[in-house]
Formats: structure tokens, C-alpha cells, sequence
């Protein structure tokens, strides 16, 4: 597994960065960071900070335009963790695929 | 996110068979994973990771198994988060139908332990799966 998908999954493990994530996709446009602050009565600081994780996963591109840092959401990191979660999927389908192979090999033995 | 992967299958098989198959740690270690494994409530099973080839070890206990339905808790080393595994036989025409539901997937996403079964699983997952194209293969070979 990949360090980036690490980055992804310590992003969204807080709630409130999956919030801030969520405000982004749902604004569908780049927000300052004074914006975010702003819905979460939070510091700028704080929100720095939680925007530093979540670019860091790659779910959040930053742009600094003039003394104002915008940034806005990037969903696409997350088909790595849906990814993952098809590994599950998949693990289960071989497994009853051997499952199939199993019982067929067994009972020929036996007839 | 989805929290249930659920498979339903339809073997060519007798219920009984197929409950063999599921529930007997000799007929589970040949299909499945390496297993200490007896079909009793409450058991504490272990599904064996071969250090060679670093698979992840999974541990758990039997919540039920009465024909036809066995339930175990599924606790991938390392982790600590439970998640369960139910499988479901029902006698069809001309064989048995397998439902199985793995749930509590989503409890890996809430907390840190996600990162560290990512961590357990890094490459784990992978050579196993290999493992199983080898045993795939076998039959063919043979």
C-alpha cells in the first residue's frame, strides 16, 4: 500500500477535515481560506492546518492570489481508498471462486 | 462509503458439502487460508499467516454455527478492529446457495487503525493473492 494512500486515509480519519473537505466539494469553486474559517468559526490557523493535511493527501490543491490563499477540492485521491475497499470485494470473489474449485475437486474424488 | 460487501454464489454441491467445506479446518485450509478453526461457539480461531510470504494474520471468534449459518468476528493483526463475517447456506434445486456478508468494513475508516492495518497489509495482501494463483495454477499443472 502506498504512502499516499496513508495521507489520504489520515485526512479523512478527523471529522472535521471531512467537513472542511465537504464544504469545498459542495462550494464546487475554490474558497479563501478566510471562507473556510469563516463556516467553521475557526482560527485561520486551525484551518491552515487542516488544509496542510488534507493537501498533503492531494484532496485539496491550493493557489495563492495576491495576499489571499484560495484552494478547493479534489476528489479523485479518494478512488484510491475505494480502491482499497475493491481489494475486499475481490479477496471474497477469489475466494468463493476457490471455494467452487474446492468442492468440485473434492467430490470428484469421492464419486 | 459502502459498509457491507456481500457475495452470493450458487454451488453445483449438497448443503452439506458446501458446510463442510466452510466449517472443517482441514477442507478450510486447502481452499481458504491456513486455519485453527473448529465450528463451536465461541471458539478462537486463528487463520495463519505464513511469515515467507507475509501474510497478515486474522484472528476472531465463532459468533454462531449452526447448520446452516456461521458467523465469526475478523480481526486483521495489528488492527484491533473487529469486523464480522457471516456466511449463510440455503438448499436450492440442484445445489446450495452461499450468501456471505463481511460487515464493518467502515470501522476501519473512523480511526487510526486504518492507517495501521494499511500498514500490516503493505504487500501483505498482495503476495497472498499470489499465493492463490499458485494454488490456482496447481490443478492445471497437474
Amino acid at each position: 500500500m502506498s504512502e499516499k494512500v496513508n495521507k489520504i486515509f489520515k485526512a479523512i480519519a478527523d471529522p472535521t477535515r471531512r467537513e472542511i473537505f465537504h464544504v469545498l466539494v459542495a462550494a464546487g469553486t475554490a474558497l479563501s481560506v478566510n471562507q473556510v474559517s469563516e463556516k467553521f468559526d475557526m482560527s485561520r490557523q486551525g484551518v491552515s492546518k487542516h488544509l496542510k493535511l488534507l493537501r498533503e493527501a492531494g484532496m485539496v490543491q491550493v493557489e495563492s492570489v495576491g495576499r489571499e490563499t484560495y484552494c478547493h477540492a479534489d476528489a479523485q485521491p479518494l478512488k484510491e481508498v475505494q480502491n482499497w475497499l475493491d481489494s475486499y470485494d475481490q479477496f471474497w470473489d477469489e475466494k468463493l471462486d476457490l471455494l467452487g474449485k474446492h468442492l468440485d475437486q473434492h467430490n470428484q474424488k469421492k464419486a | 462509503m459502502k459498509d457491507v460487501i456481500s457475495k452470493e454464489q450458487l454451488f453445483n454441491h449438497s448443503i452439506d458439502a458446501v458446510w463442510r467445506a466452510i466449517t472443517d479446518q482441514e477442507e478450510i485450509s486447502t481452499w481458504f487460508i491456513e486455519a485453527d478453526f473448529k465450528a463451536t461457539l465461541g471458539y478462537q480461531y486463528t487463520f495463519k499467516s505464513s511469515e515467507e510470504n507475509g501474510c497478515t494474520q486474522i484472528t476472531g471468534e465463532i459468533k454462531a454455527a449452526t447448520p446452516y449459518e456461521l458467523i465469526y468476528t475478523w480481526i486483521v493483526e495489528g488492527t484491533g478492529t473487529e469486523t464480522t463475517v457471516r456466511w449463510l447456506l440455503e438448499e436450492v434445486d440442484g445445489g446450495t446457495k452461499l450468501v456471505l456478508e463481511h460487515s464493518g468494513i467502515s470501522n476501519y475508516q473512523d480511526n487510526e487503525t486504518a492507517l495501521a492495518m494499511f500498514n500490516s497489509f503493505n504487500g501483505g495482501w498482495d503476495n497472498c493473492i499470489i499465493e492463490l494463483d499458485k494454488f490456482l495454477m496447481k490443478p492445471i499443472n497437474v
